[in-house]
């Protein structure tokens, strides 16, 4: 057990500041764990893998755990993923019962995290043996699977599928690299771009720009009045919080813990998706759900569980496949390549410090979080009035700071910064989904290689179909990824006529 | 027979031309993608142009134009500014330092709401004391290269 000896008390102080500056990020609303990840990602350059993971890990613990303090106080989710923490965390609220609302989250945040934690250290692994056995075509199917999976469950479909090939698209500018056995040409751009595009766009400015400056722009042209209902509320005296309070909510937490997990790995698939699913589940499931939406202990749980359970679940396809699970995720890949790591089927046993580290480091930020929320949560819930007009620009100077040193000083990327912020803007506005256009772009260039690779040495486009049972068993994925979401609808369509036509 | 229907599917790619195969297939893909939903949104797309082009050019609306477009001028000057700057002394950071102060004061002052007094100090004080601490934790502490 080598790795202890590398969990030096300033790794455990980067744990630490990670997780508080993320659960400072997730409590101010619009501001997110991606866009707290993108921000202090310039900080990790110069502090190796160890140090810059723990960064990263705490920032992203904290970050989605602290969405839940304007969810609760302000009626306004932090986060995307604390969306149902709204519910029921609000009306407690207003009964005064705010601190035992978010304590019950923070516990919630808590079990989630460890819960998923665990499923991380067992399944990763094995996934990654697993995949280790992948040739090329398989490896082309996965990236395919991963691409459908995301587009069929945004929310139109077709645009899903249309922005995760726009996000491929994009990561082809640029030369096909000799290195992974192109020749060398460029493509997709006129000459007198070569200068400044001969690698295409970094990946970093991209996601910087995208999950930094388009927010920011999107804000700044509603005026950035913010969009609350109001006063945020003080945290009173009220009713504490006990243990009592979840008290037989342990299946509730470990199904949602579940949902949480297994939303997390599926690439691509937001919070917001797993706070939904394990609400909804816990109404269906519940004895007694008369009270949920009216400021019952129980949705808080089932929100919160599955949104913080989500970490470890999308660290598992990133982990294992090089596929992230999420747009943190995402983020997190570069600060990989950053360090000359390359995340796929291989990291865990070549890197198997570093994955300890990893496991670790998630569970220690897990519990900084629960302590640091836990005990100081009146501190935090004061948070949310600090004014936007102070912060966003610091983040964009953060954001030019980030751009600019990942290839150690090139101006070009922090106009890519300002040309993704735009493009961002423009794209939530005209119905593109970002987080697959990101996996997209991020997993275009190896798709491409393997795609390639593929035809050059079986000459037959047939081989995708026929090169194993693998193979097989990953198209009829793929097909069910695409079939099942058109048969839902078109059963809630027949549905709705039915009730038409009554 | 079988082997003759499966060499419809024979494909030799050509080493001089392998950085085009799989660009050429996305662009297809994707234009054919566009094609198709422009067509099922077409009743959407005219009013929802007009939609746009009416919160953009007119002052009604909640479109604060005043702040969209004052962001992104100053994001650009800012950025031109701190590059040019940053040429006068090269491998200090002073780009970077020096652009940042009257940036972050700028559009801090666009984004408040109510400029009292108060709030104006508050601003020139973080903008002053944010790119300050930026820039020594960075360039100092980390030796990470500014413009």
């Amino acid at each position: 057990m080598d790795f202890f000896s590398q969990l030096t008390p300033m790794i455990l102080l980067l744990v630490f500041a990670g997780t508080l500056i993320g659960i400072i990020f997730g409590s101010i609303p619009g501001m997110t764990a991606t866009m707290a990840v993108a921000v202090c990602l310039p900080l990790t350059y110069s502090l190796g893998i160890n140090g810059a993971l723990a960064l990263l890990l705490g920032l992203y613990v904290g970050g989605i755990a602290g969405g839940m303090v304007p969810a609760v106080l302000l009626n306004l989710p932090g986060t995307p993923s604390s969306i149902c923490t709204t519910f029921d965390g609000h009306p407690m609220a207003k009964k005064g019962e705010g601190e035992k609302a978010l304590k019950v989250g923070i516990v919630a945040s808590l079990f989630g995290g460890l819960f998923s934690a665990a499923i991380l250290f067992f399944l990763a692994p094995v996934l990654a043996d697993f995949a280790i056995k992948f040739s090329y075509v398989e490896k082309f199917l996965i990236i395919f699977l991963a691409l459908t999976v995301i587009g069929s469950l945004a929310k139109n479909m077709l645009m899903g599928i249309f922005s995760g090939i726009l996000g491929v698209w994009l990561s082809l500018i640029g030369v096909y690299p000799v290195t992974v056995g192109g020749n060398g040409e460029t493509r997709l751009m006129f000459d007198f771009m070569e200068y400044y595009m001969y690698s295409g766009f970094s990946l970093l400015p991209v996601l910087i720009g995208i999950f930094g400056l388009s927010v920011i722009l999107l804000d700044a042209e509603k005026g950035l009045k913010g969009d609350g209902d109001g006063q945020a509320i003080k945290l009173t005296k009220g009713s504490g919080f006990s243990f009592r309070d979840i008290k037989g909510q342990l299946v509730n937490m470990i199904r949602s813990s579940s949902i949480g997990t297994f939303v997390g790995i599926l690439p691509g698939v937001g919070g917001s998706t797993c706070s939904i699913l394990a609400y909804t589940q816990e109404k269906n499931f519940s004895k007694d759900s008369s009270r949920m939406g009216k400021g019952a202990p129980q949705g808080i749980i089932a929100s919160e569980s599955s949104n913080n359970a989500l970490t470890g679940g999308a660290l598992v396809p990133l982990l294992s496949l090089g596929i992230p699970g999420d747009s943190t995720t995402a983020i997190m890949i570069g600060a990989f390549t950053l360090q000359g790591i390359q995340v796929g089927p291989l990291f865990i046993n070549s890197n198997i410090d570093t994955w300890y580290m990893i496991v670790t480091m998630l569970v220690v930020a897990n519990l900084i979080m629960f302590a640091a929320m836990f005990f100081a949560i009146k501190y935090i819930a004061k948070v949310i009035e600090v004014p936007k007009h102070l912060l966003y620009p610091i983040i964009v100077m953060m954001c030019v700071a980030g751009a600019y040193a990942i290839n150690y000083g090139i101006m070009f990327d922090v106009w890519v910064l300002l040309i993704f912020g735009v493009l961002g803007y423009i794209a939530s506005k005209v119905g593109i989904e970002v987080v697959p256009l990101i996996i997209g772009f991020i997993l275009g260039r190896s798709a491409e290689v393997y795609f390639v690779k593929s035809l050059e040495s079986f000459g037959n486009f047939t081989i995708f179909f026929t090169k194993s049972p693998i193979a097989v068993v990953l198209w009829v994925l793929i097909i069910i990824s695409v079939a099942f979401p058109i048969y839902m609808r078109m059963r809630s369509r027949r549905g709705g006529d039915a009730v038409q036509s009554n | 027979m079988e082997s003759n229907f499966l060499s419809l599917f024979d494909v030799a790619i050509d080493f001089e031309q392998s950085h085009l195969f799989f660009p050429r297939i996305v662009t297809w893909v994707l234009l054919i993608m566009l094609f198709i939903i422009v067509i099922r949104e077409r009743k959407a797309i005219l009013p929802g142009l007009s939609r746009a082009g009416k919160a953009v050019f007119s002052k009604e609306g909640d479109f604060d134009r005043f702040r969209f477009f004052g962001t992104l001028a100053l994001t650009t000057a800012y950025f031109y500014l701190m590059y040019a700057v940053g040429r006068m002394f090269p491998n200090t950071g002073y780009g970077f330092l020096l652009m940042s102060m009257p940036f972050i004061f700028l559009l801090s002052l666009l984004f408040v709401g109510i400029k009292t007094r108060r709030n104006v100090m508050i601003i020139f004080a973080n903008a002053v004391i944010a790119p300050g601490l930026a820039w020594y934790v960075l360039s100092q502490l980390f030796n990470i290269t500014l413009p």
